[in-house]
């Protein structure tokens, strides 16, 4: 799975925590203790009061996609196609774009029940997600 | 007679795969002719304003686009800049150079897009940041978020999305400098190959080599000049700068927010609109637009586009010259052109009869920006 030359997050000050923390499998997100706003990614300040006073936060793991997208074209040759692209949207409000997996590409749909699931590719690990009914675990 | 802004002149390259020329040739040339279509001399232009198209962006890491043209063209201008605003830098740079001229900051503004992705080196190999690493790879990723988005809410099929560049070809046919003249059937669209799902090769804009300019200028100025002035009647910008955590990213365009507005301005309400000039990245693109364009109703711009509507000879003509999708990748700016030469009356076989509004727009980025003018004769 880990190609040498997969694209790997370029994590900074901001993001670090973020991929530390999928290393511990742990997904977080960053809260603000003046508004409790939750977002994603990482960032400086809330996006919503300006608020410095911001720590991470793990949530669920569970959320739906938002939407999708199946790529029937390679564009990199360590991340073959088909595979799905999704933006996903946690229980507890902040989207981010992964991967569907555990399932196969014609089975996903807006709206649909997905959980986390920590994968690793060279030093990362990618926090994915798979349908909630459990289709496909690893073996 | 006022400062008001106008059009005065209009000029581009050929458009498609233009080697051994970079996109500084094809900059000058396209600049040359828009001011001898204005029948000026390079002497008076005193502003230059620049949209570099996706693969310039800032030069060597230190040199902004502007300042290298600016050289080439040994301009010593009153006012100067160049717009990252990817899709939206085109028409955002015109509406500039409409504030300046107003303002008074100068008098001929020439507005200069250019790029030669196709000829150069490493161009388009870019990715998403982190997203990289989970396959998500250029706008095309990202469009075919927003049009599963609409299939999902508003039960858009395949087939509306095919409507749109069935048109855009078929504009193409009657525009001699188009880059793909053959028409195409929506059988040929619907059996074309699938990229990233729900979008096929046929949603995507052209890439192409090539370079458009406008000259803007005021009323006052203009009427010494050979070309019939065309008036900038309404301009406004708006834009969605937390993409995915904004709720309705993929759902409505900033253009919702800044065509009224433009409109308003212009004094029009979208029936008066006699030709819209779309920017047209991806065909899913021109669907939101009719809608936050208020052309049709939020949802309904699948069944507004059947049968031909948007294309030669429909009731809302869209991008007459085949815009992104058929006439080239012109980052906007050949947009504003066709729109000029419309209003002008001399759009040859493609013409519509009796043009005196048009609508143009620009969109970019990751659906993150947004320009809208509003042009009339």
């Amino acid at each position: 799975m880990s190609d040498p030359q997969q694209p790997l997050p370029q994590p900074d000050a901001l993001t670090g925590p973020f991929w530390e923390a999928c290393r511990r499998g742990a997904l977080e997100v960053s809260a603000c203790a003046d508004c409790g706003h939750r977002f994603l990614p990482p960032g400086p300040c809330c996006p919503r009061c300006w608020s410095t006073q911001l720590a991470p936060q793990e949530v669920s793991g569970r959320g739906r996609v938002f939407s999708f997208a199946v790529y029937r074209r390679t564009y990199h040759p360590a991340i073959p196609a088909p595979y799905v692209v999704a933006l996903v949207e946690l229980d507890e409000g902040p989207r981010l774009i992964s991967n569907i997996v555990g399932c196969a590409p014609e089975e996903v749909a807006v709206d649909m029940p997905v959980e986390v699931r920590f994968e690793e590719a060279d030093d990362f690990t990618l926090p994915r997600f798979a349908p909630v009914d459990g289709g496909g675990e690893n073996p | 007679m006022s400062r008001r802004a106008v059009i005065a002149g209009v000029g581009h390259t050929a458009f498609g795969k233009l080697e051994g020329r970079t996109a500084w040739h094809l900059e000058a040339e396209a600049a040359a002719a828009a001011v001898a279509d204005a029948g000026l001399r390079p002497s008076g232009v005193d502003g230059l304003l620049t949209d570099p198209g996706p693969t310039q962006g800032i030069l060597d890491g230190i040199t902004p686009h502007f300042l290298r043209l600016g050289a080439q063209l040994g301009l010593d201008p009153d006012y100067t800049g160049s717009e990252i605003l990817g899709g939206a830098g085109s028409v955002a740079i015109v509406e500039r150079a409409a504030l300046a001229v107003e303002a008074g900051l100068c008098d001929v503004c020439l507005c200069v897009y250019g790029d030669s992705p196709l000829s150069s080196a490493g161009a388009f190999q870019y990715g998403r940041g982190d997203e990289a690493a989970f396959g998500f790879f250029g706008a095309v990723g990202l469009h075919a978020l927003a049009a599963r988005r609409h299939m999902h809410l508003y039960g858009t099929r395949s087939e509306h999305l095919g409507e749109v560049v069935v048109a855009a070809r078929a504009h193409a046919a009657r525009t001699p400098h188009a880059q793909k003249r053959r028409p195409i059937s929506m059988e040929d669209y619907l059996v074309s190959e699938p990229l990233v799902e729900p979008l096929r090769k046929l949603d995507c804009c052209l890439v192409s080599d090539g370079a458009a300019a406008v000259l803007v200028t005021t009323e006052e100025h203009a009427s010494d000049l050979r070309t019939p002035a065309i008036r900038i009647l309404g301009h406004a910008q708006a834009h969605s700068l937390s993409t995915y955590a904004s709720p309705d990213h993929f759902d409505t365009l900033p253009a919702a927010r800044c065509g009224p507005k433009a409109l308003a301005v212009a004094g029009l309400r979208p029936d008066d609109v006699d030709v819209a000039l779309l920017y047209d990245c991806f065909t899913i693109v021109v669907l939101l637009q009719l809608e936050d364009y208020g052309f049709c109703k939020k949802g309904e711009s699948g069944p507004f586009v059947e049968g031909g509507r948007i294309g030669p000879g429909g009731s809302l003509p869209v991008n007459p010259s085949g815009g992104l999708l058929a006439e080239g990748y012109g980052g906007g700016m050949l947009h504003v052109i066709e729109a000029v030469r419309q209003l002008r009356g001399e759009a040859g076989e493609r013409q519509v009869p009796g043009a005196e509004s048009a609508l143009v727009s620009g969109h970019g980025l990751g659906m993150n920006t947004h320009s809208t003018l509003v042009l009339g004769s």
